[in-house]
């Protein structure tokens, strides 16, 4: 199932009379998320990734803009109306029922449409002529059947008549998952899904939520701050702030070719490395020293934000770029360099290769050109190269 | 180290480390400073056991002494007599007597005194006033009036919740019964429900449909008594209940609605089981309150009947108490039947316990 955002606003309003402002949470949103696919929203809080889930879920409703599921505008749908499955950040699993109740729970709830048969199997007309067709409930042993096959693809069958608070996080996460799984819906929305998991449960409950997605091929849309988490599982993601989208695509592509300062900032760990800088004759200066030349296009000569990744240098000593090293933190696969340079913006961190031999004081290094970015001071910080 | 953690731990923690005294590896500073452990603890110890445990233990024995004159506290020794006059009206030397009367009567057909059977004797017993009224009153009024208030405290709470406009508002008109004065309330509604009153007026029952008074029928006064408690009951358990709401996680409803529950599943599969804790707490505590009523009675008739006082048709266990109480001699007999009533309250509690186990979801 396609889901299409078109001009999706949220705006909670202000008070005039206090002079407090609308806010708007969300601000003409345009997303198309592919079928079948998974896309991570990405942003920092407060940047409206969460009230554009609970939108699409239906328990928010727009200011404007339109939500459609394939060909179905669902804007104004109720939520029990959109078949949905949605995973909430603290899980919100029934504390009073147990795992197998907690995941039947949806389809005790559930009205299917069935084609009223005869006697001897054949169809029953109504009086146009269409098949006479009844809605009823499941049936106990279809809901165990269709329970116990959702407990088996998330792995809590042997969970199924424990309480929730008898759980782990991990398998509260998975429950919650497999409630929101069960009916079969056309779009699965999660909520910070790991953000309540520790560090090593986090990266292994990721693969399985990939795995889970892979498995069913549901459409689902994934909220997140933590930019690793959304880029390692992601098909897409959908980088936000404020309410307004900054950049879309594969994560890779995003990660190495960011539009603005924002987006470049905000994803990567350590963070990337900003500087005061500027362009002249086509090369790119921080201070006196010439970081890079502006080889694939003319630029303006201008002041500029330079950007480096923090994998973006090489030890070099015929290098152009100096910095005064404070500490080497060992990572173990690598080293993290953290140095100081008047015009950085903050302390920088580099990260190099264990092998390389670097001892603190000035180390002159070479920057790799594609890891180097030069942002606009005016304006949203566009990328200028 | 254990008498600091006592004054941290307070009360139970306290009376667990004063018995558990001879473990200690170090009891020197807990030595020294127990005294000062006593002393915080002095004021309510000294009203407990002033105002709760002699009263309590005083009743328990009053209740089984003999003859007892509660003006020049003589009594004539151990006896279970008063538990039996509480049900029979009469000692053990009357009930013998009574047995005898009752048994034997005088018949001129037969041309002597003949003695009747079992199943009439027993009918002689049950027409005392406490098997008669009292019990039997208390019952209704409990398993009435606790269900209802706390069905209808829950639905009220509920929308008191859900509306957003006068929340504030509506709190206050449905907390104000609680501040109000018992007795004050009944004249209120003894004048609601006359038979000149707005409640036959509204009905067209005309002025001649008697509630509570001209020796209305014992279930016309129990109606109105049970509306009056009800009603009475209402604000605090609204109070319990909308506070607890409150409390509930939205994301629960959220969920629910997700799930596409309906309203009425999701007031039972979520809201019931959320505010359980308080469900029980509220049901022990109303039990315990309605098998002691009294003022109610009191309040709404002025007397423990329809007709003026002959019959006693709304007799209450607690009335009785305290009418035994009024009489120099009878207090023994009051007393008896507080024990009585404290035992059939710890039995229901303790069911109610049991019970509770599995359905309450803390």
């Amino acid at each position: 199932m396609e889901i299409r955002l078109k001009n999706l606003t949220k705006c909670f309003p202000g008070n005039p009379k206090k002079g407090i402002p609308d806010t708007y949470a969300v601000n003409a949103l345009d997303i198309t998320i592919p079928d079948g696919k998974l896309v991570g929203l990405l942003g920092p809080s407060g940047c409206g990734k969460s009230t554009t889930l609970y939108m699409v879920a239906g328990l928010l409703e727009p200011s404007e803009g339109e939500i459609w599921f394939g060909d179905e505008d669902v804007t104004d749908l109720e939520p029990e109306k959109r078949g949905i499955g949605l995973v909430f950040q603290n899980y919100a699993l029934y504390p009073h029922m147990t795992v197998y109740k907690n995941v039947a729970f949806p389809l005790t709830n559930l009205r299917i449409e069935e084609a009223v048969k005869d006697k001897d199997g054949n169809q029953v007309m109504d009086e146009t002529g269409k098949p006479y067709i009844k809605k009823r409930k499941l049936t106990k042993d279809e809901i165990d059947k269709i329970v116990r096959e959702t407990a088996k693809i998330v792995q809590i069958e042997q969970y199924l008549e424990r309480k929730p608070n008898q759980l782990s996080g991990g398998q509260q996460q998975r429950v919650a998952i497999a409630r929101a799984l069960v009916k079969k819906p056309r779009v699965l929305l999660l909520d910070e899904p790991l953000s309540n998991l520790d560090a090593r449960l986090r990266l292994q409950t990721r693969e399985e939520i990939r795995r889970i997605q892979q498995s069913t091929g549901i459409t689902t849309i994934f909220v997140t701050h933590d930019q690793e988490e959304a880029m390692s599982i992601s098909d897409e993601i959908v980088v936000m702030k404020l309410g307004v989208e900054q950049q879309r695509g594969v994560p890779q592509e995003v990660y190495n070719n960011p539009v603005n300062k924002f987006v470049a900032n905000f994803l990567g760990t350590p963070p990337i490395n900003l500087f005061k800088g500027r362009v002249e004759n086509n090369k790119l200066y921080i201070g006196n020293e010439v970081v890079r030349e502006i080889t694939e296009k003319d630029v303006p000569d201008q002041e500029c934000t330079v950007g480096i990744r923090p994998e973006g240098i090489v030890v070099d000593p015929n290098g152009s770029f100096t910095f005064e090293c404070e500490r080497i933190l060992t990572m173990g696969r690598d080293i993290m360099l953290v140095a100081e340079h008047p015009e950085a913006t903050t302390n920088t961190k580099f990260i190099v290769d264990a092998f390389v031999e670097v001892s603190t004081g000035t180390v002159k290094c070479a920057v790799k050109p594609h890891k180097c970015f030069a942002f606009s001071l005016e304006g949203d910080e566009l990328r200028i190269i | 180290m254990a008498a600091v953690a006592s004054k941290k731990g307070g009360f139970l923690d306290f009376f667990k480390n004063l018995f558990k005294r001879k473990e200690r590896v170090s009891a020197d500073a807990g030595e020294r400073n127990n005294w000062k452990a006593w002393l915080y603890l002095a004021p309510v110890i000294i009203l407990l056991a002033v105002f709760t445990f002699y009263p309590l233990i005083n009743t328990i024995v009053i209740a089984f002494l003999k003859d007892y004159d509660y003006t020049t506290q003589v009594s004539a020794g151990f006896t279970f007599d008063n538990f039996l006059t509480v049900l029979t009206l009469a000692g053990k030397d009357e009930a013998q007597n009574l047995v005898y009367k009752w048994n034997t009567f005088y018949s001129a057909e037969a041309g002597g005194y003949v003695y009747q059977n079992g199943a009439e004797l027993m009918k002689v017993y049950f027409q005392t006033d406490v098997l008669k009224y009292a019990l039997p009153n208390t019952m209704v009024i409990t398993f009435v009036t606790v269900p209802l208030s706390i069905i209808i405290a829950l639905l009220i709470s509920v929308c008191l919740h859900s509306i957003k406009a006068f929340q504030k508002i509506f709190q206050t008109i449905f907390f104000v019964p609680y501040v109000t004065n018992a007795v004050a309330v009944g004249m209120v509604f003894a004048v609601l429900f006359d038979s000149k009153g707005i409640l036959n007026f509204l009905f067209g029952l005309g002025t001649e449909f008697y509630w509570i008074d001209h020796a209305a029928s014992w279930g016309h006064g129990m109606i109105a008594l049970c509306i009056y408690i009800v009603w009475h009951a209402l604000p605090y358990k609204i109070l319990i209940f909308l506070s607890a709401l409150q409390n509930i996680d939205k994301q629960y409803y959220d969920a629910a609605k997700i799930d596409c529950a309906g309203k009425f599943k999701t007031f039972m599969n979520v809201t019931v089981p959320m505010l359980s804790p308080q469900i029980l707490y509220i049901m022990i505590t109303s039990f315990i309150g309605s098998f002691k009523e009294y003022t109610s009675v009191v309040g709404l008739f002025g007397s423990p009947s329809t007709d003026g006082g002959s019959t006693k048709n709304m007799y209450t266990i607690v009335y009785y108490v305290y009418d035994c109480l009024s009489g120099t001699t009878t207090v023994s007999r009051g007393a008896a039947a507080a024990v009585m009533l404290f035992i059939i309250i710890m039995i229901f509690t303790a069911i109610q316990f049991q019970v509770s186990k599995r359905r309450v979801h803390y």
